[in-house]
Parts: structure tokens; sequence; C-alpha cells
């Protein structure tokens, strides 16, 4: 299931939240209506948690996860660390990176079982990463950027990347993940799709911008739709997806 | 493009108009004038009026011309619909009308300015400008007719529909009563008139309803009659216009149960008569009221010539009724999709070369529309937990929904006064510590650092494998991994550094003064060849430089007069013979003389120097008492100054000045 959802008039949903399939992590917001859409969807199936990281509430940018693990930038506080502590499982791992390049959603783009990271990470955050995520770890590029974590957006099931990614390297990284890709956009056009969106493997949400089209990409290739899979995208909907986009 | 022409300023009558005009001449420009003024400033301002007017009356015209679409410069559906509504000639008068009063109005200004540069009084400059306000006046009320046609344009205009030309379209067109707006109805949320009678729509009407997560725009056209072009009134001619330009899917409507009242023969007439506007675009032929008359129930020559008709173009013959919407959303998904591949097969056809490869925008849609699978089999499982399948989906409206924050924040006082608990959600063994309080310091130890009750032994071991490794020369062999190579590079590297060094010394070393005075290049010693080569090089003659060079630098021996050593004179002799002096004087160039204080001249003691003082005050006496610059000013001014005794005379006298 994928639904809109805005924080504080902003679209940039993967900004102020981090959704994996064992917890959610929700910024610290003026009123309650963002974290309720994630409530809906999610309530009593796995923890919901409101939180900072280092004061902020960019908590999507600055760190990374999934089922097994969770990392934190050096700038968490204490406090904060044991508040996520204390509201996530303790079957998932919580860690603390001193990484020179802090922002972790941003350089990190991590499903179950692989991730692709910045080529310029430490490698002592390559070996963290992948003892705490329990996930192989690539260095690689999405059409030409390093910040994979902005421009990819992983589930176990499938993956959006840059709209302008070549076929050539969508192959190629299919074939790394091991899921289906699509060079696809959200929030009416724009090409951050890891900044733009959150995604599990039953639930996505996306910037209240993003058109239909967009959002029948994402149901498809994330396989969130009933009967719905990714090879929708250039059979029954290729119609559609020609007339909106050129 | 612009489809919609909804923020057209309104248009003043044209006494609206002078009013403005005038009255913003009055509140912008002073009004104080006075017959004593200079009569420059009483003309500049009379100038001043009569040319902010002018501008103003330009200013306005302008922006009422502004404000119209230009014909040549819109879609040709537009075009043509505005010609069909409005007249595009009378339209095209009306604006040139304002324009032409436009240009009037500035020449009025000109000549008049002209003839204020020569005004003589305040009332002559003032009756200047009354008659070029007036004029201006009588121009702008010539305009009464086209500004009340523009105002009446600009509010029909508001109100057309946005159609947009180039979008999915489907149109909507057959004679009047064939049911056409219940179709639009039944498919949009478009609010159409539908009445039993001919001539319910009497304009273009849109809706729009999504297909396949597009949206698409549906066009209800007045009915037409069939009858020649030239004889159709305003409102079919909208409906051809609607058909000639759109590029559209075009759903010609008919009614087999003539209850429309027009023949099953008449309507084929029709389509016939209009076909040639259907040439390039996808055509429906639908039949409506089924739930009346269906194709079958026709005579078996009357079938016979409609399904000709559908033969003969390649049309489709779709069937439906709007009252029982019976194959309503059959119909409008077949237009829809047929439309669809039409325009995506002329997209590709438009985005692929002539060697038909994909090209510029069209080759970014493919690569967006590509979905990459992955090769090699490895299946990723996906994670979902039990519960969420079977889920029931949240439904804002459901009254036994699941209470979310957001309700509870409402119950609180909403947004901003309700506080939520972090703590509330934590996962802890027991409940009650969820609200426990925790220091963040005790002892003045940041108690978050041994959290961890097992943190002195962890640490210990740690430092104890750190130890060991370090004994054992787990890190040093390290160092030695650098093979070969590497180590080669190192060592030229090192070896480049060390000769740059050395050359960066031996420069340093070269142009450092190393304890010298700087010397200015003008004052160097320079050798004679040098300069004499330089010279020549540069085109000039050196014999006459290189003599006087030579004598300078060395005694002649031709000339007998020089004094020189041996000569029998005693170095030692005081008393110089006159030639010897004089050629020491010519020789030898003055050096300065000591200066003296000339006003100590002659002077022996105090007494005198008073004296002497004295003696010069008196004698500057005179000369300061004639006021005058110093003992040669021997300036004589005029007895009676001229200020004085000059002047114009016509009234009053001399004195009174």
């Amino acid at each position: 299931m994928a639904v809109r959802a805005a924080f504080e008039n902003s679209n940039e949903v993967g900004v102020f939240a981090t959704l994996t399939n064992s917890y959610a992590l929700v910024s610290v917001g003026a009123s309650e209506n963002f974290y309720s859409v994630f409530e809906a969807e999610l309530q009593d199936v796995i923890p919901i948690c409101h939180t900072t990281i280092a004061g902020t509430r960019i908590i999507g940018r600055l760190t990374a996860g999934n089922r097994k693990g969770l990392l934190v930038p050096t700038s968490t506080t204490d406090q904060e660390l044991q508040h996520l502590r204390n509201s996530i499982p303790d079957e998932v791992k919580i860690q603390r990176i001193e990484e020179r390049l802090s922002a972790l959603g941003n350089v990190i783009c991590a499903n179950d079982h692989v991730a692709l990271v910045h080529p310029d990470l430490e490698r002592e955050t390559e070996e963290i990463i992948a003892d705490v995520l329990g996930v192989e770890v690539f260095r690689q590029t999405i059409a030409d950027n390093v910040l994979t974590g902005s421009y990819m957006a992983l589930s176990n099931q499938g993956g959006i990347v840059h709209p302008k990614t070549s076929i050539q390297d969508q192959d190629e990284l299919s074939s790394l993940l091991q899921v289906p890709l699509v060079a696809g956009s959200v929030n009416r056009g724009s090409p951050v799709v890891g900044a733009g969106m959150v995604v599990n493997d039953w639930m996505a949400v996306t910037g209240l911008d993003t058109t239909a089209t967009e959002l029948s990409v994402v149901e498809s290739v994330f396989k969130l739709g009933e009967g719905m899979g990714p090879s929708a995208i250039n059979t029954t909907n290729k119609d559609t997806m020609v007339e909106s986009f050129y | 493009m612009k489809t919609t022409w909804k923020d057209i300023a309104p248009v003043p009558t044209s006494q609206e108009f002078l009013d403005i005009v005038l009255s913003r001449t009055q509140r912008r420009l002073p009004t104080q004038i006075r017959a004593g003024f200079q009569i420059s400033r009483i003309r500049a301002f009379y100038i001043r009026k009569v040319k902010y007017t002018s501008e103003t009356f330009g200013e306005k015209l302008g922006a009422i011309l502004e404000g119209f679409p230009r014909l040549a410069d819109i879609h040709p559906f537009h075009k043509d619909l505005l010609n069909t509504l409005y007249d595009a000639d009378h339209f095209r008068i009306a604006l040139g009308q304002l324009n032409t009063a436009k240009g009037l109005i500035e020449t009025v200004a000109r000549d008049y300015v002209r003839l204020l540069k020569y005004g003589q009084s305040l009332y002559q400059c003032k009756q200047l400008k009354r008659a070029a306000l007036g004029r201006m006046a009588t121009i702008c009320k010539r305009l009464k007719d086209p500004l009340v046609y523009l105002e009446q344009v600009r509010q029909h205009l508001g109100r057309l529909p946005s159609i947009d030309p180039n979008t999915r379209t489907l149109l909507i067109c057959g004679y009047p009563n064939v049911g056409k707006s219940s179709f639009l109805k039944n498919v949009s949320r478009a609010d159409v008139d539908v009445q039993p009678y001919a001539f319910t729509t009497k304009s273009l009407f849109v809706g729009h309803f999504d297909y396949k997560m597009l949206r698409f725009q549906a066009i209800d056209t007045p009915g037409i009659l069939d009858h020649p072009l030239e004889e159709m009134n305003t409102i079919e001619m909208q409906s051809i216009t609607a058909i000639a330009h759109l590029r559209s899917a075009i759903m010609y409507f008919m009614d087999l149960s003539e209850q429309c009242g027009y023949s099953v023969q008449a309507q084929m007439a029709l389509f016939e008569s209009i076909k040639p506007l259907f040439a390039n675009k996808l055509v429906f032929i639908v039949i409506n009221k089924i739930d009346v008359t269906r194709p079958e129930d026709l005579d078996a020559e009357t079938q016979e010539q409609l399904q000709n008709l559908a033969k003969s173009g390649n049309i489709e013959i779709l069937q439906l009724s709007c009252a029982t919407a019976e194959g309503l959303m059959n119909v409008r998904n077949a237009v829809c999709d047929r439309l669809l591949a039409e325009r995506n097969a002329q997209k590709l056809k438009a985005g692929t070369n002539a060697s038909g490869e994909v090209t510029g925008r069209l080759g970014d849609v493919l690569r967006r529309i590509h979905v990459a699978q992955p090769m090699g089999g490895v299946v990723r499982e996906a994670f979902i937990p039990e519960g969420v399948k079977g889920r029931v989906k949240y439904d804002k409206e459901d009254p036994n929904r699941r209470k979310l924050m957001r309700d509870i924040e409402e119950e609180n006082g909403g947004a901003g006064v309700f506080n939520i608990n972090l703590r509330d959600n934590y996962l802890l063994e027991n409940d009650e510590w969820k609200n426990d309080r925790i220091p963040e310091v005790l002892d003045g130890k940041n108690v978050y650092d041994y959290i961890d009750p097992d943190i002195e032994a962890k640490l210990a071991a740690l430092e104890e494998e750190e130890a060991r490794l370090e004994a054992e020369g787990h890190y040093e062999e390290e160092e030695d991994l650098e093979d070969a190579e590497e180590e080669d590079i190192r060592f030229r590297a090192e070896l480049i550094r060390e000769k740059r060094q050395l050359i960066r010394n031996e420069n340093k070393m070269r142009k450092s003064l190393k304890n010298r005075a700087v010397i200015p290049r003008s004052k160097k010693a320079v050798q004679l060849e040098k300069l004499e080569a330089g010279l020549e090089k540069a085109g000039y003659d050196t014999t006459a430089l290189a003599a006087r060079a030579r004598s300078v630098s060395r005694p002649s021996r031709s000339r007998g007069r020089t004094p020189g050593e041996g000569e029998g004179e005693d170095a030692m002799d005081v008393d110089q013979t006159p030639a010897a002096r004089l050629s020491r004087s010519l020789s030898v160039a003055r050096a300065r003389s000591a200066s003296t204080n000339r006003r100590d001249d002659g002077v022996t003691d105090v007494a005198a120097r008073s004296k002497a003082d004295r003696m010069a005050k008196l004698g500057q006496k005179k000369m300061n008492r004639m006021a005058r610059q110093g003992e040669a000013d021997r300036h004589q001014t005029a007895s009676l100054p001229k200020w004085l005794v000059a002047g114009k005379r016509t009234m009053g006298t001399t004195r009174s000045r």
C-alpha cells in the first residue's frame, strides 16, 4: 500500500522518517498528522518511534537502518540513543558510528540483504554496516551520484533509482541487488527518490505532490498493491507512462 | 500556452477612463502656481501637466492593449473560437482604434508642449494646457464604443471554459438533442444542463475525468444542423471550430430512435457532410438511447447504410444508453484506449529518427519505463509480519476506525496544546519503569557512559587484546605491506622533492641582495659598447656620443691648452693663473652656495635689527592703507562702481535700488 503524506508542508517524506520492516522512526513535529499516517498503517504491527537525532528533525537523512539494525551518526546524543534503545525491539542492534559523512541516510541505502554505500565511506564504517545491518556492502554510485541513499529507494521486493539512470546501470544494479529496479521519480518529478519517500516490504509513504502515475510505479515495483508486479510498468501501464511523462 | 484569459483587467468606459486619467494628473502633480512666478517656471508647470496626462493615457491604453490576447499568438482553436464568438475583425478594429488614439494623444501632447514653450504669461500657458487636455479628452470620448465592446469581450472571455487543445480530449458532437450533454454528465462531474429540447447547450462545455491514472477532458459541443458552413450560426460554429482544431477523439452521437426529431438518414447525411473535418482524427459513431432502439431494430436498408458509413472510414460503432447507463463505461474506455494508443504511436514516431533509434526526451521516458529484472535467481525474501495480512484498510470515515495519535491530539486541545509523552511506547520489561527518571550526570560523570554494567570489564578486555596484538606485532605487519613498486615510487618522489628544493634555494640565492644596496638601473654604469650596440640597433647615430664619452673619460692628447701634470706648474701653487681659474670653474659644476637670511644682511646688532624692522613697517604703511597687494600693485579702481550707476531706469529712480 502506498500513501501520500506531507511533513509540515514538505514533500520530502524520506527526510523526516525512516521506515524498515521491524520499526519506524518519525520526526517530532508540531502536530501528530504525519505520525498518524504511519500509525494508521503500522499500529500494532511494528513500533513507531518519535525521535530527534542530534536535536534535529531530519532523522531520515541522518539515520540508516533495516530490519536487523539501525545506524545513527556520532552527533546523536546519549539521551536520544537511550530513547531509541527503549523504543525499538531488542533484536534490532543500534550502533552510533563515527563517520565523517554523518548524514548516513544519504550515503547508505540498504534492504535486509544488501547495502549500497557512498564510495568514500571509511573502511571501518563499511565493516560496521555489514555487522550491524547484517548485509553485504557494495560501494556504488547511482547515475553518477555518490549519494546512494538519496537517489535510491530500496526494499526487499524492488527499488526505484534516479530517473536519469541508464538502462545498463539499472540492469547492473538490479543484478547486484537481486531485486527488480525501475528509474522513477516521486513528488511530481523530483529525482531524489530516496529522500522523497520511505518504503518497506508492505508499505510506502511518498510526498503529497506525487502524481497518480508515479504512485502506480511505486506500487508496482515494490509489489505493494494486490496482483501488481513490476512488470505492469512496461506492459499494462506503458501507455499511461508514455502519455504522462512525454 | 495560455488557455484561459481570466486575468484581463476590467476595461473602463470612456467617461470613467477620462476621470481616471484626469484625476490622476490632478493628484500626482503640483497644483499651486502664481502669476508672479518666473515665466520659465510657469511654462515648466504646464508642460509637465500636459506631458503627464498624455503619458497616463498612453500607459492605460497600453495596458488594455497588452491585456487582450493577440490573435496571432494563440492556438488556432482559440483564434477561431474568438473569431466565432466576437468576430475577429471587430475585435482587431477595436484594439486598433485604441492604438490609434494612443498615437493621437501623443501627437497632441507634443504639439502643445511645443506651443507652451513660447507661452508669454500664466494665462496663456493655462489656456494652452486646457486646450491640450480638452483635445485628449475628445479623442478619448471617441473610444466609447470600442471600450464598451472590449469590456463585453473581456467578461465573456473570462467565462470561457479552459480548453487545452493539446491534451487527451474526447469531443462529443452530433445533431441537437441526441444525448451529448447527458453523456458528458454521466462520465464526468461537469454540471451540464440537460433538457429535452434542442439547443440546450449553446456553448462549449468541458468535463474532466480520470482513466488509467490520466486526466481526460471531454468537450460537449452544441448540436449541429446539416446545412452549409456559411449558414451556420455562432452556436453551431463553435462546434465546428472545436471539431476542426482540437487533437481529439471525435464521438459522433446518433439517436436511432429518432426521438430527437431528426431521422436516421438525416443524421447519417450530417456525418457525411462534416466528414472532411475528421481528417487525421479518431472517429467513433456512438449510438445513443439503445434502451429504446438498437441498430438491430432498424430495417435492413438503414442498417446496411449505417454499416457502410462505418466501413468507409474505418470507424468503430459503439453503443450506449445514457438513461440506463448501459455500455456507458465501455464506450468511454474503448474511446480512451484507442486515443491513448493513437497518441502513443504518434509520439513514438516523432521521437524516433530515420534509422529507428529513439532520441531525445523519448529516450529518457523509455529509460523510465524499463524494468530491470535481476539475473541470477537469488530470491530476496520479503519480511512481512503476520499482522499486516488481512489488516483492514484504515478509513477516515469509518466510525470503528483505529484510534490514532491525531485523534488523541484533537481530544486534548489540538496541535500546539497537546504534548505527546515520548515514553509511552517504550518496550521495557516492566511498564512501571517507563516514566522513571535517569540522572544524566552523577558524581560528575556522564551516566550514559556507564549504562552498561560490564563496561569496565569490557574496556579492560579490549585494552588487553590491544596490548596483546601490539606485542605480537599485528600492527607492524601492515607497514610491510607496501610492495616494491610503491617503495620505488616513494624513493623517486623523494628525489624529485629534493631536486626541486635545491633549485628553489639556488634561485633564492641569486635573487637575494646579499647586503648590497639597491641601485636604480638608471644610475648603474653602462659599458659604452653595450650602449652603442643598443642605440645602433634602435637606429641612432652613435659617433657623436662615442666621441663625447671618450673625451670625458680620457684626456685628449691633441689639445695643447689642457692643463696637465708635468707642464711646469707646481701642484702646490696657491695662486692660479686666470686661465687655470677659468678652466676650473667651467669644468666643476657650481655647488649650491650656503643660503643666508637676507633679512639679516648688513645688520650688525640687535639695535640695528629693530631699527630696520621699524623702517620696513613704515615703508608698508601707505601700501596697506591703499589696500595694495604689494609695492608693485598699481591697480586703479573706478571711482563710481558700475552696479550703482547702471541699470534699467523705466520705473523708479536709481536711488530706489
